[in-house]
């Protein structure tokens, strides 16, 4: 146990503030052969929704500047084969277990986090804010009234977790969304979700992706995100969880400066699956060097 | 894993074949099995980002050096071009399924152009496996036909077609393969989708097997990021997708929904 990253979110104890972001580990399952899941602080699940969802037609992804564009549209095996045929499998790592979920309706999101409020897993992460699909997803979280709805039904269900709600980057001013999360009962934001873009064939003058356009993620989106965690920071008193373009220890500490109070690293785990471990020796480094007792020291520590 | 640049080498104008040493992966690789190779050499360097997937060309278990082979169509080919022999270089463990190996059968091998990788490492399993093996070796032109001379100590004949004559036959290579279609007892192929897919036409109508190797955008390999789907066909009839890294890259060519398939 490494004591100078050992942090509390929401009253949950992560043994570091590392956890793998939504849509970019699977169920954790599948980098099981491939690093050792319990140094993880913890592991956030694909998007779950009350049935399962195909996802969208091929092609899906397209490599982009220094990130990439996904149009995957939310595809998972629904709640109900989650809690049975992934579940039990995950929680045997020493980890926490964050599920994130989403629904098509208001309805679905409510019925979604009270099943897994009553499942054993360590927090909820609400998502509303995919680009990628019709219905659901990000119409929540781009409209305030519907956003305060969302996170006010679903906490009023919720007896047992902390629910922490992802927002998008794709609106005007995100300040709007963090404070009416917070006050709809909110325990914690993550901020960004993917932001919008496109790509286009030049030669087929075709766009690359079946769904014309995808959500941009990698390094090409960090400024974008340490912005709104920025502003998220000096706007809400809930914890805000860094999500965008972490690609080694000094992007984590970049958004502890910023105002994060934990992270998620996301692209990083498709370009090698050992960064979030590399990342956690390397804080371990960083911080002993600098004489920093406890990571969470930093939070919003930028010197304007 | 981490090996060492053994060789890095300009075949011709179109391709590169590069010898990787790492005797762990040499171990482990099956064949048809593919691997995430990382085109820079300097892990702070973000663009391109994602690892770039590789058929596994040949391995060699006394030196535990293996090899894949590319051509440059894009930033991190071309990166790739530029590692120097002794270089170190970062890859994935071998990744997917793999062929499964016929003993003592007639086969052919269908290849088309850089599809050729993974035939090469295949023709030389069966060969131990006492096959009688035919190399189909197809290509736009004669830039394409590579190997040839490598090919020739496993494979017992070899048929070569390009697109526009300037080596063997002019034509497509489902052409002399059809024609001694019956001679086969089962086939493996791997190149552009076109020619998957008629050579699997062609053995569904004489009621041959046939293994494809397929091909798609990834980004992860791992079976996390759902990139690479691929619909196929189970045994009622029903579409059910698969993840072209981890229940691929080989796929019973009578099942795949070749509609589904997007690369190449």
């Amino acid at each position: 146990m490494i004591e100078s990253l050992k942090i509390n979110l929401c009253g949950v104890e992560f043994k570091n503030p590392i956890i793998t972001a939504s849509g970019t580990f699977g169920y954790g399952l599948e980098y099981a052969n491939h690093i050792d899941l319990n140094k993880l602080g913890g592991i956030s699940v694909k998007g779950i929704s009350l049935k399962e969802v195909k996802g969208n037609p091929m092609p899906r992804i397209m490599e982009t500047s220094a990130g990439m564009l996904n149009a995957i549209g939310l595809q998972n095996v629904g709640v109900e084969r989650f809690i049975k045929e992934k579940l039990p499998a995950l929680r045997k790592y020493d980890t926490k277990i964050i599920v994130n979920f989403w629904g098509k309706t208001l309805e679905e999101y409510i019925e979604v986090a009270r099943v897994l409020d009553g499942e054993d897993v360590d927090m909820l992460e609400m998502n509303i804010s995919c680009p990628n699909i019709k219905e659901g997803g990000i119409a929540f979280g781009t409209d305030p009234k519907m956003t305060y709805e969302v996170v006010y039904n679903c906490k009023k269900v919720m007896k047992n977790k902390p629910l922490i709600v992802k927002l998008s980057p794709n609106v005007t001013n995100i300040k709007v969304f963090g404070k009416v999360a917070e006050e709809a009962g909110a325990d914690a934001i993550s901020a960004i979700n993917t932001l919008l873009g496109m790509a286009i064939n030049i030669n087929t003058r075709k766009p690359f992706l079946s769904n014309i356009t995808g959500g941009l993620s990698g390094p090409a989106i960090k400024p974008v995100a340490i912005r709104m965690v920025y502003e998220l920071y000096k706007t809400i008193k809930i914890p805000i969880v860094g999500i965008g373009g972490i690609m080694n220890y000094r992007d984590v500490i970049e958004f502890y400066l910023a105002g994060a109070s934990a992270v998620q690293v996301g692209t990083a785990n498709f370009v090698d699956p050992e960064i979030p471990i590399k990342i956690i020796d390397e804080l371990d480094n960083y911080l002993k060097c600098n004489n920093i007792r406890n990571i969470s020291e930093l939070t919003g520590k930028v010197e304007i | 894993m981490i090996g060492t640049v053994v060789e890095n080498i300009k075949l011709n104008d179109k391709y590169y074949y590069m010898i990787i040493n790492n005797k762990d992966f040499v171990e482990n690789a099956k064949v048809g099995q593919f691997l995430m190779v990382q085109s820079k050499e300097y892990d702070y360097i973000n663009d391109p980002i994602l690892r770039r997937p590789f058929g596994v060309c040949d391995v060699d278990y006394d030196s535990g050096d293996f090899s894949i082979l590319y051509m440059i169509v894009g930033k991190g080919t071309m990166l790739l071009s530029t590692f120097k022999k002794g270089s170190k270089i970062e890859f994935s463990s071998p990744l997917g399924n793999s062929f499964t190996i016929q003993n003592e059968k007639n086969v052919a091998l269908v290849g088309g152009g850089i599809g050729i990788a993974p035939l090469y490492f295949l023709a030389k399993k069966l060969k131990n496996n006492n096959c009688k093996i035919t190399l189909y070796f197809g290509g736009q032109s004669e830039t394409d036909i590579i190997f040839l001379d490598k090919f020739e100590k496993f494979v017992d004949e070899i048929v070569v077609t390009t697109n526009d004559g300037s080596k063997g036959l002019k034509g497509l290579v489902t052409e002399p393969f059809i024609k001694n279609i019956d001679y086969y007892d089962y086939v493996y192929s791997c190149g552009p989708k076109k020619m998957l897919e008629a050579v699997s036409k062609i053995c569904i109508n004489s009621g041959k097997a046939v293994e494809v190797s397929l091909d798609e955008r990834m980004a992860c390999g791992l079976g996390a990021c759902l990139g690479c789907i691929v619909y196929v066909r189970d045994n009622d009839g029903n579409e059910i997708q698969k993840r072209c890294c981890v229940e691929g890259p080989i796929f019973d060519g009578s099942k795949v929904i070749w509609e589904s398939v997007c690369r190449g």
